[in-house]
């Protein structure tokens, strides 16, 4: 029997709503589903400061809430009704296989980690360290099974969570000065993504990266 | 003995009424949806009545199997309802391994299905295509997550699964709340309702049940209905014991309260399946596979939990 602390579960809860994410083809259900994982990564984040005394955290947290989980989201979902993108059919595997396979690798993921040294004194260790893992290869699926440029955004931003939470779970926390730097790029990112997006769109007539090797004329 | 003679009288009562009320409940929250009144909620039982005193019309291509096949379903069901938990009271039964369990509900399919083409219609046809490709997708989604309950508690009897007095799995909300929510999804398909098909059209491009069922009259049909309203009221039953279960605070209670507990999530769930199916949109026959993938995916990580050996 697992005992999981709050912060342990939260980060799980997270790295099931990210599976979920894959099942679904319809990119607003996906910047959603995003939005409730990236609130849940706060939650934990919240939770954090205080076993950590790092009150810089609860900041963090809430730089993380307002712009990860609620700007980002609704800048793309804008993005999304200019250029009259709702729905990514999947390349390679259907949506929900490759769902079915993100849950097999949350599993893998847990058995990995159980093998990892972990750091003692930490509000979190091996299962979080397996939902970051997990949330990482969630978003390297959701990369590789999604023809959709704005999916590839997502797919980006997933990977970037879990790397965050990996971090968050393993260390007493980072300065934040770094944890600001680091959100400022995602933004800055997204928003250069979302750009491109657009032009790509307006220059070829369709954002699908599989296609995006064929010659214009 | 009295006491066991109270679990028959209210487990009967159950098997009559429950049917009829949730049917009811579902249709009374659809229509008060769409500001209508809609029927009472003992309409069923009307219906019922009247289809009985209906004179039948049966084909004349059909066999012995397609009178019969509504017959044996309703035994079937009736079995069912015996020796699944969908109550948390229930009279005394002999033990239920879960595999036999799942596939009694996979015999009253087939004999749906065998009436269904036994009269020879294009419509039966299609619906019986229908109702086999979904069963076909749907069925590992119930196994699993009963399985990963199983495995939780060493044991495949399940009522000795649902037993309050099992503490294996007494401190484990996330695999209840994992496998309650799988088995109303594959429920939702199993009784053809709303995502999959709309039970209130007959429109050829969407139904399944209803193809299935389109030939039966009278009091056939009297009994497909309430064979499939108790299907209805077990699989429902059988995911409120998985919610319910899933506090712990409820194992300790005294029985007539887990009892209320479970009338008034009966009730809920019909409530909230009507408000489901008054918001929802039919999915595309193609796109099904999708919402059955998502109550795969609750099994999947039901068994996952079962894996790791349970998780509070």
């Amino acid at each position: 029997m697992i005992v999981l602390t709050n912060i342990e579960l939260t980060v799980l809860m997270s790295a099931v709503l990210a599976a979920l994410m894959v099942g679904s083809v319809h990119l607003r259900v996906n910047l959603w589903l995003y939005g409730a994982t990236t609130i849940l990564i706060a939650i934990a984040t919240g939770l954090t400061a205080y076993p950590n005394e790092e009150p810089s955290l609860l900041l963090i947290a809430l730089l993380i809430a307002g712009l990860k989980s609620i700007a980002i989201p609704l800048f793309l979902a804008w993005t999304m009704d200019r250029i009259h993108v709702h729905r990514d059919l999947g390349a390679l595997v259907a949506p929900p296989i490759a769902m079915h396979s993100s849950i097999l690798l949350l599993g893998l993921s847990f058995l990995l980690t159980q093998g990892l040294p972990t750091p003692s004194g930490t509000g979190a260790g091996w299962y979080g360290a397996s939902a970051g893992i997990s949330l990482v290869l969630t978003g390297l699926l959701l990369m590789l099974t999604r023809r959709l440029a704005i999916s590839q955004i997502i797919g980006f931003l997933v990977i970037e969570n879990g790397i965050y939470v990996f971090a968050l779970t393993q260390t007493r926390g980072m300065p934040l000065i770094i944890e600001m730097g680091i959100l400022l790029d995602v933004l800055v990112g997204v928003m250069l993504a979302g750009l491109l997006t657009f032009k790509i769109q307006e220059t070829f007539e369709h954002i699908d990266i599989a296609k995006l090797t064929d010659l214009k004329d | 003995m009295i006491t066991e003679l109270i679990h028959w009288l209210f487990f009967l009562l159950s098997v009559l009424l429950a049917p009829i009320v949730i049917l009811g409940t579902i249709r009374k929250t659809k229509a008060r949806l769409q500001a209508r009144r809609g029927a009472p909620i003992l309409q069923a039982a009307f219906d019922l009545i009247r289809l009985a005193q209906k004179g039948e019309t049966v084909s004349s291509t059909a066999s012995w199997i397609f009178r019969a096949a509504s017959t044996i379903g309703l035994c079937n069901v009736l079995l069912i309802s015996w020796l699944v938990p969908w109550l948390s009271f229930a009279p005394w039964a002999p033990p239920a391994d879960l595999f036999l369990v799942v596939y009694l509900f996979a015999m009253s399919r087939i004999f749906t299905l065998l009436a269904a083409l036994d009269t020879g219609s294009a419509f039966g046809a299609f619906g019986a295509s229908r109702e086999a490709t979904l069963s076909l997708l749907v069925e590992p989604a119930a196994l699993l997550g009963l399985v990963a309950l199983g495995a939780t508690s060493r044991t495949s009897d399940l009522r000795e699964i649902f037993s309050f007095t099992n503490t294996h799995l007494q401190m484990n909300p996330a695999i209840w709340l994992l496998v309650g929510t799988a088995i109303i999804l594959s429920s939702l398909v199993e009784l053809s309702r709303m995502p999959i098909d709309d039970p209130t059209t007959h429109l050829e491009l969407t139904m399944v049940h209803e193809a299935m069922i389109l030939e039966a009259s009278g009091r056939n049909l009297a009994i497909i209905e309430f064979t499939h309203a108790l299907r209805m009221s077990v699989l429902f039953g059988l995911s409120v014991q998985c919610f319910m279960r899933a506090a712990p605070a409820v194992w300790k209670l005294p029985e007539i309260i887990q009892a209320m507990i479970t009338i008034i999530g009966l009730l809920t769930i019909a409530m909230a399946v009507g408000v489901f199916e008054s918001l929802a949109v039919k999915l595309q026959w193609r796109r099904i596979p999708e919402f059955i993938a998502y109550a795969i995916t609750m099994s999947l990580l039901a068994a996952l939990i079962a894996v790791a050996g349970g998780i509070v």
